[in-house]
């Protein structure tokens, strides 16, 4: 990206340490001691990795990176950092688009990629125990030949590490019949932010005390680590149909999708895509989709052969009624995957298109879906940009997509305006500020127009209960002007860089 | 509230008022239908017991979602729903949708009605200030945030006193059967079915329940035939009276005659792990940092420890 | 300093991270620095921001297998291995990578005679027990005397190449037997085109890539398809015509096939015969898979001659071979093949069935039992 050398706040400047500071860093020699030479770096190369995430956020400030691979060591490296004053933040495979992983205040970044174990599966429990690391399709592969998968399955699935899902709380195209991750996270080892191990919640139908579990899942790196987790497993459904409904006006698919769920069915998805991005994606893949459509809606059920047949009838009539044009059924399971591909690729289609994209995500009751979607198009309009929606219709999360090239004069500036106003579009149409990419420091400023002071400040009670100190993943998911959300120990020690 | 409009915002009168009566002083306990009142220990004396607010504020079908006051009782809101054809996954034992959330228990069909926990989409309560706080959203996925409702569940109103919900909502399946058999196993009917709503044990008898399309459960039906001679049931069998929490495995031993648990004559949920047995589960003492954690968010949430005083979740 | 890099090529990664899981030094060390995404920043670093060339990041370029896993992952079309033999190119030039020795070693190749001498050595080093394990080749069979390849006809190139043509002759005798079974005359290269380039290319001597490009070009005649029966070999030649950058170079890529790829179009010209009664996993070589992107085709060509063709679980993760690399990188090489060995275990086969030398003898070295899938045809044709 041209933002790259352009726009970024050179961090690499000024959070580097020399190599004498370094080596006369008690603080580094505590986490020397703790795990391993090679598995401590605090060189300018592994710093400035860190520093970012996925996302288009700058500001990093990357302190010395470890990679454990046990609890213990995630523990001896949180109470050092405890004992030294300093900062802490989990990353898993760096894949969030809300910068949750951006390191703020010169933390110890800890990489849980090496904590990649899948200990065990566990079949009468219905559960799988397995490390942070693990790669979230990876599980899923090695469910496949027991019959079983892990529900949750964000478009970065083969990617993204289960820890970090459970940081976000993750959701996906299936998430609207199997539920986002807190439904799939039953128990979970974690390293509090002072060093202590504690398990949370249990593989007991109703764990005694709080649910701290469920109060952990989606806190985005700022109440402990996870070390170890048990995750809910789902039986494979036997039958799937996916039918792909192609329409004159983004409006008929949105109704279709309302019209669906109030008809009692609960689809395992249902994916809208406008026409802007359809085409880019079937120019990009060669999955079947219509370029003409103004709109085309992927749907798929999941169960018993009976049932999935009914409901894809009664999904397709549905469609008609609201003037679908074309209605397919895939007729294989190529096809079907090949319909998957081209929605999972869409973001690698619009790649294709401009050197630079912002992916926004927020939530609309469904009901209100045609007439967000519209205002997105407006929005994008007055700020001469050009927007392409790919959303989760079914659960109403919106995923406006604004193209763009940063190497053209002011054109970040508009785009975040657009953003903005593309927030506040979806907060008065009585929605939410993010549906699966968290806040992280994305979406800081936009938590005042949810939440009222007193709200925000209950959700800070929360995070203190387990980090008093404000030291695990700083300055996150709470504005600024709260406690918490200033970083307290803010340690920046402009030497070399490289050392 | 705060003067801006902020978008979990409310100026319900009924709230308002709700709020003023909680107050910021002295000890207060919300007393719904009284059906746990012993849950989590015993109530301070000299607590002043007040009712939640009362009525359906939005039912949306297309949204499958449902606004609904904290003193409403569970049985009118199902009655409400299922006019509409929906349902929740809360458990209707004579109580409110208050008592529901607070206590946080599960309907023993919990396979086919999702967990309690995963039901609540946004919370406002009062807090012990006062004040009405709201969390979560309106919309079914929200990632806006700490996530305040999943702690309110089962939290016995000790962090804040629950005054409106909105909770997921979801179509009741066209058919719904029952059925049972002697000897049959838990293990071979969880295997040999997609998504049973219930499989039940009291360790000779298997009862299961089947939900979905007609065909479907047809079907389930005759897979049901090869591990066990299954015949048509009214409901579930009658259930002892104390309420165990074990692992859908300990549940599998007690089938199997094989468990350390003394639960005496039980009904257990396999797949699930709750069991009602008819001698009590012994206390489940939390671990020392559970514990810590809690006595934090306890002090951090109601600093004066006026919130249904005496009580605490995992509490004798 | 300057990389060299094109603006555009390192323009376009977004640093979305999708190529994380399909990177074998990623996937065993969890480090960024040793990814793709990691490595693409590194060169942004150093190009745009002027960061010093630090061991760390000698290391970042010096680790990277070159497989090229990456390329087909990324949404953004980014030319990895473009950008990875350029960064290599110039810090080799600058005199910081590549050691002279590595250049040393590389003469041989490009002169078969040397290197049949070489390998003999090697044979009979290895026979008595001198050659280290480090080198990854305990288990391979390292043969002493070969038997010339006939010429069966003029339709066809079959390309013998350098390591290849020493190690392998019997996986060339089964290519040609395969081709001719097909009804092609078949000459092979031999002498003539002694060396494509690969190793070269892949240690950021483009310049004696370049001459030896030239070299086999002149050496062959033109319009006649070439067909190449090792993976790496195959996607060196095909992309002549981006080394050279010249309409002759793009045109003889274009006559270039993997023998896998070439045979997929002619399968229903080849026998019908009792299918080999083996389970066979197909290991793709990354220059077949990612590079050339033609590995389909090696199911469509073996699947009639064989009981059962099973998929590894690991979406085509390199194995570690990558040319010299198991010999550079050692350890990170060992590490990448246990969790290819993993896969390997868990898929259950008889045999491996896969179509590059480098892949073969670093696998087998492991002990496990690799065979070319043109052997595998070959075999069930005579028998």
């Amino acid at each position: 990206m041209y933002r790259y050398a352009k726009l970024r706040n050179r961090v690499t400047r000024t959070f580097g340490m020399g190599a004498d500071e370094v080596a006369a860093d008690p603080f580094i020699a505590d986490l020397v001691a703790a795990l391993s030479p090679d598995r401590v770096k605090s060189d300018g190369a592994h710093r400035a990795l860190l520093s970012h995430d996925a996302s288009v956020f700058d500001g990093g400030n990357s302190g010395p990176v470890v990679f454990p691979e046990t609890t213990a060591e995630v523990a001896a490296v949180m109470a050092a950092a405890q004992t030294h004053g300093r900062n802490v933040v989990p990353r898993g495979a760096g894949t969030g688009l809300a910068g949750g992983a951006i390191p703020l205040g010169v933390p110890v970044v800890v990489a849980v990629t090496k904590m990649d174990e899948i200990h065990e599966i566990d079949t009468d429990n219905g559960i799988a125990w397995v490390g942070p690391g693990v790669v979230n399709l990876d599980l899923t592969k090695r469910l496949g030949p027991l019959g079983y998968h892990f529900a949750p399955d964000p478009s970065s699935q083969q990617v993204c590490t289960i820890g970090g899902n459970v940081a976000n709380n993750s959701g996906g195209p299936h998430c609207l019949a199997y539920g986002v991750t807190n439904a799939h996270i039953l128990a979970m080892e974690v390293v509090l932010p002072s060093g202590e191990v504690v398990m949370l919640g249990g593989l007991d139908a109703e764990p005694a005390g709080y649910d701290l579990r469920g109060a952990f899942v989606g806190s985005e790196g700022t109440l402990g680590i996870t070390t170890k987790i048990a995750v809910r497993i789902t039986k494979n459904r036997p039958e799937v149909r996916t039918l792909l409904l192609s329409f004159d006006s983004v409006t008929d698919a949105a109704n279709t999708v309302s019209g669906v769920i109030a008809a009692g069915i609960v689809p395992a998805a249902m994916e809208v895509m406008d026409q802007r991005i359809t085409v880019a994606v079937e120019n990009y893949v060669n999955a079947g989709y219509p370029r003409d459509a103004a709109a085309v809606l992927l749907a798929e059920v999941d169960g018993l052969a009976a049932g999935v047949d009914l409901d894809a009838e009664r999904i397709a009539e549905i469609g008609r009624e609201n003037g679908a044009t074309n209605v397919k059924l895939a007729g294989s399971d190529e096809e079907r995957a090949l319909l998957w591909k081209g929605r999972k690729t869409a973001f690698g289609a619009i790649a294709q298109l401009a050197p630079d994209y912002y992916l926004h995500d927020t939530v609309v009751p469904r009901s209100k879906l045609a007439e967000v979607l519209q205002q997105t198009y407006d929005i994008a309009e007055r700020h001469d940009l050009v927007i392409m929606n790919v959303f989760h219709a079914g659960d109403g999360n919106l995923h406006p997509l604004i193209l763009f090239d940063a190497r053209d004069e002011g054109v970040l500036e508009r785009v975040h305006a657009a953003g903005a106003e593309i927030i506040t579009a979806s907060l008065d149409a009585g929605g939410v500020l993010s549906g699966e990419h968290g806040i992280g420091v994305e979406k800081q400023k936009f938590m005042d127009r949810m939440f009222s002071s007193d709200d925000l400040d209950h959700q800070n009670r929360l995070r203190q209960a387990f980090d008093p100190g404000c030291r695990t993943n700083p300055g996150k998911v709470i504005p600024t002007g709260h406690s918490c959300a200033d970083i307290q120990s803010l340690r920046s020690i402009p030497k070399e860089v490289w050392a | 509230m705060t003067a801006a409009a902020t978008a979990l915002a409310t100026d319900d009168p009924v709230l308002l008022a709700f709020a003023e009566e909680v107050g910021s002083e002295g000890p207060v306990a919300v007393a719904g239908g009284r059906t746990r009142w012993a849950t989590g220990g015993t109530l301070t004396e000299g607590t002043r017991l007040i009712a939640a607010p009362t009525g359906i504020v939005e039912h949306l079908p297309d949204e499958m979602t449902v606004t609904v006051r904290a003193g409403t009782s569970v049985a009118e809101l199902h009655a409400a729903l299922a006019a509409a054809g929906q349902r929740t996954a809360l458990p209707d034992r004579g109580g409110t949708i208050g008592g529901a959330l607070a206590v946080g228990e599960n309907d023993l069909r919990a396979l086919g009605r999702e967990r309690v926990r995963t039901a609540l989409l946004q919370v406002r309560y009062v807090s012990a200030e006062g004040r009405i706080v709201a969390s979560g959203g309106p919309t079914v996925k929200n990632v806006s945030g700490f996530d305040l409702p999943r702690l309110m569940v089962g939290s016995l109103g000790t962090l804040g006193v629950l005054a409106e919900v909105i909770l997921r909502t979801n179509p009741i399946p066209p058919v719904s059967r029952w059925l049972a058999a002697e000897g049959a196993h838990p293990r071979d009917v969880l295997e040999a079915t997609l998504a049973p709503s219930a499989v039940l044990t009291d360790g000779t008898t298997v009862w299961v329940e089947l939900e979905g399309h007609a065909a479907d459960v047809d079907a389930e039906v005759a897979r049901l035939g090869t591990v066990g001679s299954f015949a048509e049931v009214d409901g579930m069998p009658d259930l002892p009276v104390h309420r165990w929490s074990l692992t859908p495995a300990e549940v599998l031993a007690l089938h199997e005659g094989g468990s350390p648990h003394d639960t005496g004559a039980f009904v257990g949920a396999a797949g699930l792990g709750l069991v009602w047995g008819s001698t009590p589960q012994p206390a489940r003492p939390l671990d020392p940092t559970v514990a810590m954690l809690s006595e934090r968010l306890k002090q951090n949430f109601d600093p004066t420890g006026r919130l249904n005083p005496g009580r605490m979740p995992g509490g004798a | 300093m300057d990389l060299k890099l094109g603006a555009d090529e390192l323009n376009t990664c977004v640093q979305c991270g999708l190529c994380l899981p399909h990177c074998p030094t990623y996937r065993v060390t969890g480090d960024e620095t040793m990814s793709p995404r990691g490595r693409i920043k590194l060169m942004r670093e150093v190009q745009l921001e002027d960061a010093p060339v630090t061991d760390e990041v000698i290391d970042a370029f010096a680790t990277c297998v070159q497989c090229r896993g990456c390329e087909p992952a990324c949404p953004s079309g980014v030319p990895y291995g473009h950008l990875m033999e350029q960064t290599r190119e110039t810090l080799a030039d600058a005199g910081q990578m590549t050691p002279v020795w590595l250049r040393a070693a590389m003469k041989p190749l490009s002169q078969p005679k040397l290197l049949a001498a070489g390998t003999a050595a090697l044979g009979v080093a290895k026979k008595v027990g001198l050659v280290p394990d480090r080198l990854g080749l305990g288990a391979a069979d390292i043969p002493l005397r070969q038997e010339p390849l006939p010429t069966t006809g003029t339709d066809v190139y079959l390309f013998t190449g350098c390591v290849m043509d020493t190690m392998q002759r019997d996986v060339h005798r089964a290519g040609l037997d395969v081709l001719t079974a097909a009804g092609f005359g078949v000459t092979p290269t031999g002498a003539e085109a002694p060396c494509c380039g690969a190793l070269q290319a892949h240690a950021g001597l483009t310049d004696e890539t370049r001459g030896l490009a030239e070299k086999m070009m002149r050496s062959l005649e033109p319009e006649r398809p070439i067909i190449v029966d090792s993976a790496g070999c195959g996607a060196a030649m095909k992309e002549y015509g981006h080394l050279l950058g010249t309409e002759e170079a793009r045109v003889f890529s274009g006559r270039v096939f993997d023998i896998q790829e070439f045979l997929a179009d002619h399968v229903d010209k080849l026998p019908t015969v009792e299918p080999l009664d083996l389970r066979v996993a197909v290991q793709d070589p990354c220059h077949l898979r990612h590079v050339q992107r033609v590995h389909e085709a090696t199911r469509v060509v073996l699947r009639p001659f064989v009981r059962e063709l099973v998929e590894l679980d690991d979406d085509g993760l390199c194995c570690g071979a990558g040319g010299a690399y198991s010999i550079l990188q050692p350890e990170l090489a060992g590490q990448i093949r246990e969790r290819k060995l993993g896969s390997i275990d868990r898929a259950t086969p008889d045999v491996v069935a896969s179509a590059n030398p480098g892949c073969s003898l670093h696998l087998g070295a492991a002990g496990v039992d690799t065979i070319h899938p043109m052997e595998l045809v070959a075999k069930a044709i005579r028998t």
